[in-house]
């Protein structure tokens, strides 16, 4: 008995510490710091409009989360590696991210042969990666995996029925980047979705995504006799089909994909691009929600242009992360940023008014269908009179 | 039979372009020994500087697509006086100035990178012809006309200069053996800075036109050339610019009818056959002399 009394003040210290070891964390939320993202750009190669849009993105949302203290005297810190687009480079990027302990998360891709590349990488490694811009199907793995690129297949497909349901076409061609998985994947659905529509299938012209001479693939199509040309192509690839379809005389309909969306394509493509039906994920002037109009203009107070999907992918990529870190207590690992990413389903932050995720997959609802104006503007698409 | 003859133009249109690529890298190579890696970046350069005389000076299109040549042009001579002409001087081989060319590309690649933002760009409609003509049903835009007819006259010039001027007799000469060259009168470093500026200048008038008829005026705009044009100089032979030109337009017309009727996927893969057999089988390609022996 009177061993126990002597003991006593011991175990209750002992517990005490242990206690106050385990459960501040929790009273304090995340540990301050600065978290870093291994980035891996794209500002540069074929799709280099695009990923600067991403990235400018992203840059913004690292600076709102911090002035908005949403993670508290936390801060992100965004660590860039530019890849080009190249997948080797992407690979050799992620290995050095893997191997900084310093960075909790990743961030990558536009192509999706490049994000397939990565994911056996990031797997293995165990480190949580979130895509910006890749589209395939599969991506997302969660844990470790996520995408926040909002989906652009279905909404392909809504926008060829919507134009095809104005313009009642009979025939129709599909110029498709055939060494891009994602865009195959994409045009598959729309092409029978046209067909039970009774629109038959002209062809497929087959177009390379570094492939810089369009002519005689636009020539092809032509020659196809379609009433409308579906373009299913990477930036670039899509630009040069478009100019060169338009530069050989062919004046009939044209749907493009929403790689036509960011306003470089509109000062490189000029009139060629106008009146061209596309969807987008975001638009900076239609449909937009309190907080999406607040990142319209902070985004154009800090780079003198208007966001386009891609930089509000970047943003929301994020901001994802941040939401993540902000439901840590104690020093986040990459394990439990993980852990925390899979049981995320809305979002605290959201420039589309209805963002959601799913399987680790973010989604949203409606399709918005645009066209860029004379001057320059993203509008409403409407049919021809 | 239409859609035959209108890729037809096409490929001839396209391999025009490898063509004049290849005979200004076919140049630097026969008369100044240098395997060039830096030439690709001469047509990105011309092209850049064409569209800035276009789009923010707004130059017409001749007065636009000079001003791009004659930037190439004198690029070329300025990367052949600075980092070609040391070496040249102690004798160094060709190693030294491949070596010493793949670092000029690399500069030259990064600063065109940054005067174009890393961004693909376009002469803006208005700042180049773009009437279509049509022979009988088959279209045929007037930038493939001029393309078809640069490469022509620029192919016959550059013949008749290197075969049947003295200028030409010079440059065959210091390409053969500098010093037997001076021994015999010629000034070698005269022949060399201006062999440098045509070479620079016509793989300029290459990157200007394709810059225009392919929409894409970035710093990648010379590395397609750059590989196409070499193509076109191996298949053709080194010494003779005819060889080069028939070959540019043979593999820009086997591509465009590669995509038509097999597969575009096929396309790189049968130019690189071709350009593969002929450094096995014929490595002095269709038209090199026998007795050549630079390599």
């Amino acid at each position: 008995m009177g061993n126990s009394v002597r003991l006593g003040p011991w175990v209750f210290a002992t517990l005490a510490a242990f206690a106050f070891q385990t459960t501040p964390a929790l009273a304090q939320g995340l540990t301050p710091g600065e978290y870093k993202i291994g980035f891996i750009t794209e500002n540069t190669g074929p799709i280099a409009q695009a990923g600067q849009s991403f990235w400018a993105g992203a840059q913004l949302a690292v600076e709102d989360i911090k002035s908005s203290k949403y993670i508290g005297a936390s801060s992100i810190v965004l660590e860039p590696k530019e890849s080009g687009s190249d997948a080797a480079r992407s690979i050799q990027a992620m290995n050095q991210f893997i191997a900084d302990r310093s960075v909790i998360a990743t961030a990558c891709c536009i192509l999706s042969p490049v994000a397939g590349s990565l994911k056996p990488v990031v797997l293995a490694a165990k480190v949580p990666l979130v895509i910006y811009g890749a589209t395939a199907a599969g991506l997302p793995q969660p844990p470790w995996i996520y995408s926040m690129t909002i989906l652009p297949g279905p909404k392909d497909t809504a926008t060829a029925l919507l134009v095809s349901d104005a313009i009642k076409p009979k025939t129709a061609a599909y110029i498709l980047a055939a060494d891009n998985d994602a865009f195959k994947g994409r045009m598959a659905p729309t092409q029978k979705a046209l067909e039970a529509k009774g629109i038959a299938t002209a062809g497929v012209v087959s177009v390379l995504t570094k492939d810089t001479d369009f002519t005689a693939a636009a020539t092809q199509a032509m020659g196809l006799k379609p009433d409308v040309v579906l373009v299913y192509a990477t930036q670039q690839a899509a630009a040069g089909a478009i100019s060169a379809l338009r530069d050989r005389g062919f004046t009939k309909t044209i749907i493009g994909n929403d790689v036509l969306g960011p306003e470089a394509i509109y000062k490189k493509m000029g009139a060629t691009v106008v009146g061209i039906p596309f969807p987008v994920g975001f638009s900076d002037t239609i449909g937009v929600s309190a907080q999406g109009k607040s990142f319209v203009n902070a985004y154009k107070a800090k780079f003198n242009v208007s966001p386009d999907s891609y930089s509000a992918q970047g943003y929301q990529m994020v901001w994802f992360v941040a939401q993540g870190l902000k439901s840590i207590s104690g020093t986040p690992t990459r394990e439990s940023l993980s852990a925390a990413l899979e049981k995320l389903e809305k979002f605290d932050h959201n420039v589309y008014g209805g963002e959601f995720m799913k399987d680790g997959q973010a989604q949203t609802t409606g399709t918005i269908v645009v066209n860029w104006s004379a001057d320059g503007k993203l509008v409403p698409w409407t049919a021809p009179k | 039979m239409d859609l035959f003859f209108e890729q037809l133009i096409n490929g001839v249109a396209l391999g025009s372009l490898y063509a004049l690529f290849g005979l200004g890298f076919g140049i630097v190579f026969a008369t100044l020994g240098i395997l060039n890696a830096a030439q690709g970046t001469y047509a990105s350069w011309a092209a850049i500087v064409a569209l800035a005389a276009a789009d923010q000076y707004k130059l017409p299109f001749i007065p636009a697509l000079l001003t791009g040549v004659v930037a190439a042009g004198v690029i070329a001579l300025l990367v052949d006086q600075v980092a070609f002409q040391p070496l040249r001087r102690r004798g160094k081989d060709m190693l030294g100035a491949l070596i010493t060319s793949i670092a000029c590309w690399i500069i030259l690649d990064s600063l065109a990178g940054t005067a174009t933002g890393h961004n693909s760009l376009s002469f803006p409609r208005g700042t180049y012809p773009s009437t279509m003509y049509h022979l009988g049903t088959i279209p045929l835009p007037v930038m493939q006309i001029i393309t078809i007819a640069a490469m022509v006259a620029v192919t016959v010039g550059l013949h008749v200069l290197i075969r049947h001027s003295r200028f030409g007799a010079a440059m065959r000469a210091v390409g053969w053996d500098q010093t037997a060259a001076s021994l015999g009168g010629v000034n070698p470093r005269y022949v060399v800075i201006i062999t440098a500026f045509i070479a620079g200048s016509t793989s300029g008038l290459a990157g200007v036109l394709g810059g225009i008829t392919t929409h894409n005026v970035s710093f990648m705009l010379g590395e397609g050339l750059m590989l196409k044009g070499f193509a076109a100089v191996v298949v053709g032979g080194y010494d003779d610019v005819r060889g080069t030109a028939l070959a540019g337009v043979a593999l820009g017309v086997l591509e465009v009818m590669t995509s038509q009727y097999l597969s575009s996927g096929l396309r790189d893969g049968i130019t690189y056959a071709l350009l593969l057999g002929f450094l096995l089988l014929r490595p002095r390609g269709l038209f090199g002399s026998l007795t050549y022996s630079r390599a």
